[in-house]
């Protein structure tokens, strides 16, 4: 094999889709050209760089888009465009005026929902005997709404779907059904130290399915370091659950955080699983921290695998 | 290397996918809705890396689902399902790609008053390192990665990002375009092969 063609199979080789003929070539070259060998280590260091750039998904985005598409589900997303309606008109209108403020359309509409429904739940709060939005014998602060959606018929009517919240306080036991709705629920809150929490007392039970997949998706995507902590104490059982050692492993990778790094390590490496060998060489050549990167030494040599990627 | 989140969770679900599929398409909301949490995080991720701009990212899911939803009595199990809803995620991000292209990408990193910040970083707590030299090497890495990125064409771009981050095989990349393997593999050697030229001395 010439030099020219194994560079142009270098790419391949890394991403690992050469068939098993080419491969062996390209290996066997490697092993006679330095500067091959050369080439190959530029993808390597490319690669790492380029892992560094992946991104976490900012927090809370995964919930409002599913409510954005639950609500346009509900509110029955149209098959075709719709005929305009004047609120669409207006809306249109208030665009064309104000075309350079496009960009935070999505803020304005949010505050002006959360306007409708600041001023809604005082018009409708305590209006009794009206079904879907009587609330009789509720205090009016318990009761806030949020409109959805708005929509005017020829006729002059118009009809209006909108979310109403009010504000319970219940008990009960961990085992209870209800309760662990809501501490799921709460796993998404805003307020951080509802966040830990719910994920403190979810931690005990994540042999359920619904709990482990919000532990996981805490330990992934939640911003606070204290919830990833507990959210990794609660995973430590489940740690040869492939969907489990799949998301330590991405974790390990990308998370910024010394302590949570050095906890999932210890939880990877005591599987000795061959899967992880991948990860393992990757975390070696890009970790700043001492501890995890001889964690991943010891682990690799102990899987006689090789310190560095392939 | 990153993994497949999407196919994993597919695959754990296995038949359950199926069941759900056929409840969804006889209108049955909640299997809809459990359909769309098994997919949705990787279909997001993948939106966020590759527009850099949660609005935008937000208007790709938004889009997609709806045409799955919209969609999803025409779904007749020829091919898997993550591979069909792939192949719509990918199309809107294509055309996203190819509008930016048109109108000149945003910038991901904008000047304020109190100097460049990128937009990307601004939600990335704790992005500031404890070292002041690596962080300045990182930001400054970063911002070459972009240009390199930037660089691409938008399927080039896909390709990689697909590849790279997703970890698809090119094979189901190459099914998702509507193209084939061997010229998804020629996308990715372009793109690497461009993205090492922008890069320069940093790798």
């Amino acid at each position: 094999m010439t030099c020219d063609s194994v560079t142009k199979l270098i790419p391949l080789y890394y991403y690992a889709e050469l068939t098993p003929e080419e491969e062996d070539r390209v290996e066997q070259h490697l092993h006679e050209c330095s500067g091959c060998t050369r080439e190959m280590d530029r993808q390597r260091t490319l690669a790492a760089a380029l892992n560094s750039r992946q991104s976490g998904l900012p927090p809370r985005l995964l919930e409002d888009c599913r409510a954005d598409l639950m609500a346009a589900i509900q509110g029955g997303a149209p098959r075709r465009d719709p005929v305009k309606g004047p609120w669409t008109l207006f809306l249109e209108a208030l665009g064309a005026t104000f075309g350079g403020v496009v960009r935070v359309r999505q803020p304005l509409g949010a505050l002006s929902l959360i306007a409708v429904g600041f001023f809604a739940a005082r018009f409708i709060g305590v209006t009794p005997g009206r079904e879907g939005i009587s609330q009789a014998g509720m205090a009016p602060e318990d009761v806030f709404s949020t409109v959805r959606s708005v929509q005017p018929d020829a006729g002059g009517r118009v009809q209006i779907a909108f979310d109403e919240t009010r504000r319970r306080v219940i008990s009960g036991g961990l085992d209870n059904q209800n309760i662990r709705r809501l501490l799921l629920a709460a796993a998404h809150e805003q307020n951080a130290a509802v966040r830990v929490e719910s994920v403190d007392l979810l931690k005990g039970q994540a042999a359920a399915s619904e709990v482990r997949d919000a532990l996981l998706n805490a330990v992934s995507h939640d911003s606070n370091d204290g919830v990833r902590l507990k959210a990794l104490e609660g995973l430590k059982p489940f740690a040869s659950d492939p969907a489990v050692s799949q998301t330590l492993a991405q974790v390990l990778l990308t998370d910024h955080n010394d302590a949570v790094r050095m906890q999932v390590v210890d939880l990877l490496v005591a599987r000795r699983d061959d899967s992880t060998v991948g990860v393992l060489q990757n975390v070696v050549q890009r970790e700043a921290n001492n501890y995890v990167r001889l964690k991943c030494e010891k682990a690799l040599k102990d899987m006689n695998a090789s310190i560095g990627t392939f | 290397m990153a993994q497949d989140a999407a196919g994993a969770v597919g695959a754990r679900l296995g038949p359950q996918v199926d069941s759900l599929i056929r409840a969804a398409q006889r209108g049955d909301q909640d299997a809809f809705e459990q359909l769309v949490r098994a997919y949705d995080q990787s279909v997001l991720r993948l939106a966020m890396n590759l527009l850099r701009s949660p609005e935008d990212a937000r208007d790709v899911y938004q889009e997609a689902f709806l045409r799955v939803y919209r969609n999803l009595h025409s779904f007749r199990f020829d091919c898997s399902f993550h591979t069909w809803l792939y192949r719509i995620v990918t199309n809107i991000c294509l055309d996203q790609l190819r509008k930016r292209k048109v109108r000149k990408e945003e910038p991901a990193v904008v000047e304020t008053t109190e100097g460049p910040i990128d937009r990307m970083e601004a939600f990335e707590e704790d992005a500031a390192e404890a070292d002041p030299e690596r962080s300045m090497w990182n930001r400054q890495l970063k911002r070459k990665i972009d240009d390199a990125l930037l660089d691409l064409t938008p399927r080039e771009r896909l390709v990689f990002e697909l590849r790279h981050y997703q970890g698809l095989r090119l094979r189901t990349i190459g099914e998702m375009l509507g193209t084939t393997e061997e010229a998804a593999k020629n996308c990715l050697f372009r793109a690497t092969q461009k993205m090492r030229s922008v890069l320069g001395d940093f790798v």
